[in-house]
């Protein structure tokens, strides 16, 4: 740009453009500070995304504590629940589940003998 | 929370979910975010898109990393806004569509300047806009803008040749 009429007019557009930016404002900030504030209370509020990721982790770790470290009873009681146990039976009868698909039943006579089958 | 207080408080404020400080950050930034929107959309949009993407820029607070760099984090926020409604109304806002009341007290100056701004790209302008207008450096307007000095240097030079092709070709 060595055309010094040109340099003229760019500084000439310059000033203009520092005039046009530097005009004012419609609304004033006070005004805008108002709207702003308004339309936060219908905005999702901040959310501190660590803070939330680390209780989410949290959450999870107690889950899976709590579910591996159980005691027997209280995963027994789970099975209980989900029905691989077979229904109380008799006092005499002793039940030996093996796995989930065998169990073995002893049933105990008057005279000490016992009985026994497979299901 | 008061007018006086430092910008980081303020964020540090409004993160927990104070909406008064964050009033106080958006009543700061005001002014110099809706003058560069101005220049990158236009009279009629530039307020609309401060004020979206200032209740944005609330949103996400979380993931501003260093409190004290609240302004260029929000006018990044504030720019991104401009260029999408920039996209939208690209092709079909005229400039008679601009408002007397809005042009300023010298019409036809003011007149003059936006339209020869309206012809650059977004980016362009805004460089202009920040060098000119806000007296920046390329090392301050950089981060406002995503982009590296090397850029706005580049982006400064192309904005000056074209808007130095439309006076000339105003000439002839």
């Amino acid at each position: 740009m060595k055309d010094p009429d040109l340099n003229d007019e760019l500084s000439r557009f310059e000033d203009e453009l520092r005039a046009w930016g530097a005009r004012p404002l419609r609304t004033p900030a006070s005004a805008a500070r108002q709207r702003v504030t308004a339309r936060l209370s219908l905005a999702r509020q901040p959310i501190p995304w660590l803070r939330l990721a680390a209780s989410a982790a949290l959450v999870i770790v107690l889950v899976i504590v709590t579910w591996v470290g159980a005691p027997g009873p209280a995963r027994e009681s789970a099975a209980v629940a989900r029905g691989s146990f077979p229904p109380p039976v008799d006092p005499n009868v002793v039940v030996w589940v093996l796995d989930s698909r065998t169990t073995v039943y002893f049933v105990l006579g008057p005279n000490g003998s016992a009985k026994g089958g497979v299901s | 929370m008061s007018v006086d207080d430092a910008t980081g408080d303020l964020v540090r404020a409004a993160r927990g979910g104070d909406r008064e400080a964050f009033g106080l950050l958006a009543e700061r930034s005001w002014h110099r975010l809706v003058r560069l929107a101005r220049s990158v959309v236009g009279e009629l949009e530039a307020e609309d898109a401060v004020q979206d993407g200032l209740v944005a820029a609330w949103g996400r607070l979380g993931s501003l990393a260093d409190p004290d760099r609240f302004d260029a984090w929000v006018s990044r926020i504030v720019f991104r806004r401009c260029l999408r409604a920039n996209r939208r109304q690209r092709g079909w806002v005229s400039l008679d569509a601009v408002p007397e009341a809005a042009i300023g007290c010298d019409p036809a100056a003011s007149l003059s300047a936006w339209q020869l701004l309206s012809r650059l790209a977004p980016r362009q302008r805004a460089v202009l806009h920040l060098t000119v207008v806000e007296g920046m450096t390329d090392a301050e307007i950089a981060p406002l803008l995503a982009i590296t000095p090397a850029s706005v240097r580049a982006h400064r030079r192309r904005a000056r040749e074209s808007i130095a092709r439309l006076l000339q070709g105003g000439k002839s």
